[in-house]
């Protein structure tokens, strides 16, 4: 393996002044993607800027608006003691995250930052309506998650931006959110993922927000579907319109996991799983 | 550029010098010496390489040595007692013939030892959860399991 420089940096400014010094330098965080590029040598690096040991990144404070510094581990979050109870399907899809030692070191940011269409803190939250915290030196903005993604392996982040927290406003209380997820063993990538909240009024949706992972370059957010429900009775005729729009509405490729095909059908499927186990 | 580090490695005190691009498991089998622990697929996949790192277990062949700072690793070099009396999670292994070929036996048992450590008393769901990351390509998981499960009991008595 060519040689390259590790720098364990302990503030936001300190990883600003080492960005600028090595522009080629890359983040790292949990490393669990990022170390496997480069034993395989996808990457050609100068330097590794390793994002561990900043304390503005890490810690979960949960309020009115819940804030999950982009270093927590994943499985900081299946054990923090209020999350499971205030996001239960974030802490879920945590919990299909690959293995006890991919969770103990993988952090929520590293895994949106990694960009894959596959990520599976992505789908949860893009549900849920997170907003992430991007900063620079001299900038500092939050956007919606949804318009993080910009394509395999690209978010909006300039160079020298970071991802430094994760932000959640609180669900109603009549909100009921599930994460499904389809893999060839229980460690594996999801071959298709998908996540649902749905608030309702009696029969009525009053709000849904439907996402699919591994079946776009981007984790994705069904709008059109979204549409669709708003204020309609979900009826046995609906959920059929409902899955073949999911299943137009997405772009899936063949891989090594999954037909193209296959894709499409399991997304129609676990999509009227998904409605029919919160409607319960 | 090689950087100095120290960490608490089976309870003592080392300081070794490492490079940006090593992982923690060159340190521990290269100039450390332990070669309990085993790579296998490098990527996260085979669990072979399983160290615990302040009491969670963690792939060393994903883990950049520099993060090893002041921290505590356990590796299998550390289980055995002072006696070189096996501890009660490698009897059971060998009591309940839970090893054939040995390569992945060292990631198992470190695994298994996070498991108990912070569970003492799991469910056969909790075990194998927590035995995922770990491939085993001789023996298969029951006999894992079953070590694993009367682990877990011997330690209880003697605690």
């Amino acid at each position: 393996m060519r040689g390259f420089d590790y720098f364990k940096p302990r503030s936001l400014n300190e990883v600003w002044e080492l960005k600028e010094k090595t522009p080629d330098a890359r983040f790292i965080s949990g490393g669990t993607d990022l170390m496997v590029q480069i034993k395989n040598q996808e990457l050609c690096l100068e330097a590794l800027v390793s994002l561990r040991s900043i304390p503005e990144l890490s810690g979960v404070e949960v309020g009115e608006v819940t804030r999950i510094g982009a270093l927590t581990t994943i499985s900081d979050i299946i054990q923090h003691p209020s999350l499971r109870h205030k996001y239960p399907v974030l802490v879920e899809a945590a919990k299909s995250l690959g293995s006890v030692q991919i969770r103990n070191v993988a952090t929520i940011g590293g895994n949106l930052c990694n960009c894959s269409p596959c990520a599976d803190m992505a789908i949860p939250l893009l549900v849920l309506e997170a907003k992430v915290r991007l900063k620079s030196t001299k900038t500092s903005r939050e956007i919606p998650l949804n318009e993080f993604f910009l394509g395999l392996g690209k978010s909006c982040l300039a160079p020298d931006e970071i991802l430094t927290d994760i932000l959640l406003e609180s669900t109603k209380l009549n909100a009921k959110a599930i994460f499904l997820k389809k893999g060839r063993v229980k460690m594996d990538l999801a071959v298709v993922s998908v996540a649902l909240l749905l608030e309702t009024e009696g029969e009525r949706c009053c709000k849904v927000r439907l996402a699919v992972g591994s079946v776009a370059s981007v984790p994705l957010r069904l709008l059109k579907v979204e549409a669709l429900l708003e204020g309609a009775v979900i009826s046995k005729e609906l959920m059929a319109q409902v899955q073949q729009l999911a299943a137009d509405s997405i772009s899936p490729i063949t891989d090594v996991r999954a037909t193209k095909e296959y894709r499409r059908q399991i997304v129609s499927v676990l999509v009227r799983r998904a409605f029919e186990k919160v409607l319960g | 550029m090689k950087t100095e580090i120290s960490f608490f490695l089976n309870g003592s005190e080392v300081a070794v010098s490492v490079e940006g691009h090593s992982r923690l498991i060159d340190i521990l089998r290269g100039p450390l010496g332990q070669t309990g622990t085993k790579e296998g697929c490098g990527e996260g996949e085979c669990g072979a390489c399983t160290v615990i790192v302040d009491g969670r277990a963690i792939n060393s062949c994903l883990y950049p040595a520099l993060e090893a700072e002041g921290k505590n690793i356990t590796t299998i070099e550390g289980l055995q007692d002072l006696k070189n009396k096996l501890s009660a999670i490698q009897q059971a292994f060998v009591d309940c013939g839970a090893i054939q070929c040995g390569f992945c036996t060292p990631g198992m048992i470190i695994s298994a030892k996070a498991l108990l450590d912070s569970n003492p008393n799991p469910s056969d769901e909790e075990i194998r959860d927590a035995l995922l990351g770990n491939l085993c390509r001789c023996t298969g998981y029951v006999q894992i399991v079953e070590a694993v499960k009367q682990a877990a009991i011997k330690l209880k008595d003697t605690s």
